[in-house]
């Protein structure tokens, strides 16, 4: 589904010093796959998900998406991929705090041009609902708990019926109890509803949930 | 289009939580907006005023002044007109053109009024029965001096309506008093009605007396007249007879001497002077819009700095370019929409206040210009910020703490 060839990314720090924060990545994500991506802080993990989560592009290398080759569509194709086909969670959850937890969970569909197959308010609703969310729908996301904010994230992440949710350090920031029970709950999703995850972390025991383990090391994949 | 109801949602619940950085962005455009509805409303409500004072003065008549006061449609030079003045020879020969119904010579003299109530200065304007036509007077009580009055030289006067009130009480008791001037004592036999005006340094009709030009030659016994008045059959004479008045007035006077003119040439001169210069306060009434959009500016620049990491969410999201463009955009539009909506609405309540003192309005034209420039402002000055939201890179912009 996803493959990635040969990808570097450099940044040039004060016009001469290159900083390598991938090194000539190759990888492949199959369909269906629960994926981790585990590496000690600095090692490229975040900017190789960045990459595979069409957020960045590499300096050198191909990453190609169900066959197709990212350097060359637009950005606001890119945009859609991003839309339709991936779903992000990240450490810190990225909730808009403005917003209420139904309508951050609704905020994707805002953003598809294409008629979608379900009424979005219905689904997000099904969603939280079965998350345990449904008394707070209509809450700001700072007025809940690390967990249920993650499980708000979770159900943005899903709501477009994505094939891919990419998780960055989706534990980091709760109790290991709390932790363990979001994985447990994205192990659900891959098993259940057949959905491609790549999840992001530096923690051996999270990585475990996944069936296979990327490791990283200063920007190469080991 | 659902996106552009969500996004005003959320514009409209930042503001709501920033109630007074909103309300200071846009105090800017609202002070804009105000002052330059309620100068062009001023300006309308001016014109309006001095072509109804015109209006009145019916459309066939003709005005003789000393000097040339018009030339090229404006005014120059008025120091003729105050030399200059006409006798009883020029009247008679008006009097025997063509197609001239009534003639109405000017003359003023001011007195010591001593009424009830009152005593105090007051001018006299002495002409003939044409002036209640000319002035466009209609009588509250008693009559206007006819034309007996004027050729029996009888010693009568018609009063303003504030000369009635304001020295006699009432008109009912200022019928049949006696002015006494230089000695001489008239009959009060009549009181206009209020014309109202007179607020903006025009003539105030109410306040002054009107007596025949006859009983006049009593204080000016060398016969000048500062104006005359002609009024023709109807409108058609109009320029035949001004043609034959200056043919006949050239046998015995120089060009510059006199003027004939019709009150619209008056107008237009008059109201194309106003118009420059309420073009020229408006122009300098709308830099503040200017200043306003710069201040939108600032503070959309602020918001973008403010939002970087949640771009860079929405971004993740799927936004487009173009998406989080329309979101800043029309954030800023929204913003200075509020001031324009604030501006105009006050600019209503300051008319409104001072309507009983200064014919002002607001015409749809002007309230569809500051609706519309406020909007523009809105593009014009948020249209920067919103690139620059719009291009950040996304991945730049979710890393951002």
């Amino acid at each position: 589904m996803i493959k990635l060839v040969d990808v570097s990314k450099e940044y040039v720090i004060d016009h001469e010093y290159t900083f390598y924060a991938l090194k000539n990545a190759s990888l492949e994500i199959k369909e269906k796959e629960f994926v981790s991506i585990m590496g000690p802080s600095g090692s490229g993990k975040s900017t190789l998900m960045h990459i595979v989560g069409l957020l960045d592009k590499p300096t050198t290398g191909k990453v190609y998406v169900d066959n197709k080759e990212i350097s060359k569509i637009s950005d606001d194709e890119l945009s859609r991929l991003r839309n339709e086909f991936v779903g992000f969670v990240f450490q810190q959850f990225n909730l808009i705090t403005k917003l209420t937890v139904l309508e951050n969970v609704m905020l994707p569909t805002i953003y598809c041009r294409k008629d979608l197959s379900f009424d979005p308010r219905q689904r997000a609703v099904d969603i939280l609902t079965s998350f345990g969310l449904e008394g707070k729908l209509n809450s700001r996301p700072n007025k809940l708990s690390g967990g249920q904010q993650q499980r708000v994230a979770i159900a943005r992440a899903l709501i477009m019926k994505p094939k891919l949710i990419l998780a960055d350090e989706p534990t980091g920031n709760l109790d290991s109890k709390t932790g363990h029970d979001i994985m447990m709950l994205l192990e659900k999703l891959n098993k259940e509803e057949k959905i491609t995850i790549v999840l992001v972390t530096h923690e051996k025991d999270i990585a475990a949930y996944a069936k296979r383990v990327i490791k990283i090391m200063d920007g190469e994949v080991v | 289009m659902k996106n552009l109801v969500f996004i005003f949602k959320s514009a409209i619940e930042d503001f709501s939580r920033n109630k007074l950085r909103t309300f200071l962005t846009s105090l800017g455009i609202l002070i804009g907006v105000f002052a330059v509805v309620v100068l062009i409303a001023m300006g309308l409500g001016l014109k309006k005023y001095i072509s109804d004072q015109f209006e009145a003065m019916g459309k066939n008549t003709i005005f003789l002044v000393p000097g040339r006061i018009l030339s090229g449609g404006g005014f120059s030079g008025s120091a003729s007109s105050i030399t200059g003045r006409f006798d009883s020879r020029d009247l008679d020969t008006l009097k025997r053109i063509k197609n001239v119904s009534k003639v109405g010579p000017l003359t003023l003299k001011s007195t010591k009024l001593i009424g009830l109530l009152k005593e105090d200065f007051a001018d006299i304007m002495f002409s003939s029965e044409v002036l209640l036509e000319i002035m466009g007077f209609e009588m509250d009580t008693g009559r206007f001096f006819d034309k007996t009055d004027v050729t029996k030289r009888a010693k009568v006067v018609v009063v303003g309506s504030k000369i009635a009130t304001d020295y006699y009480g009432s008109a009912e008791d200022a019928i049949g008093q006696k002015v006494t001037v230089d000695d001489v004592k008239f009959t009060i036999i009549g009181v206009t009605k209020s014309k109202g005006g007179g607020g903006m340094g025009g003539p105030d009709y109410d306040s002054y007396l009107y007596g025949p030009y006859t009983t006049g030659y009593i204080f000016n016994p060398d016969k000048k007249f500062f104006r005359l008045m002609v009024k023709t059959e109807n409108e058609s004479f109009v320029p035949q007879v001004k043609e034959d008045i200056k043919n006949e007035f050239l046998k015995r006077h120089k060009e510059e001497e006199f003027s004939v003119v019709e009150p619209t040439e008056l107008l237009s001169a008059i109201t194309s002077i106003f118009t420059v210069l309420n073009t020229i306060l408006v122009a300098i009434a709308a830099i503040s819009l200017v200043v306003g959009g710069i201040g939108i500016m600032n503070i959309m620049y602020v918001t973008v700095s403010d939002r970087i990491k949640e771009i860079g969410v929405r971004r993740a999201l799927g936004a487009r370019k173009s998406d989080i463009l329309y979101q800043f955009l029309s954030e800023a539009i929204l913003l200075s929409s509020i001031g324009g909506v604030l501006g105009l609405s006050l600019a209503y309540l300051a008319v409104f206040a001072v309507q009983n003192l200064f014919p002002a309005y607001i015409d749809l034209m002007s309230v569809l210009l500051a609706l519309g420039i406020s909007s523009a402002i809105g593009i014009t000055f948020g249209v920067f910020p919103a690139r620059k939201a719009a291009n950040l890179e996304p991945v730049e912009a979710i890393r951002y703490e």
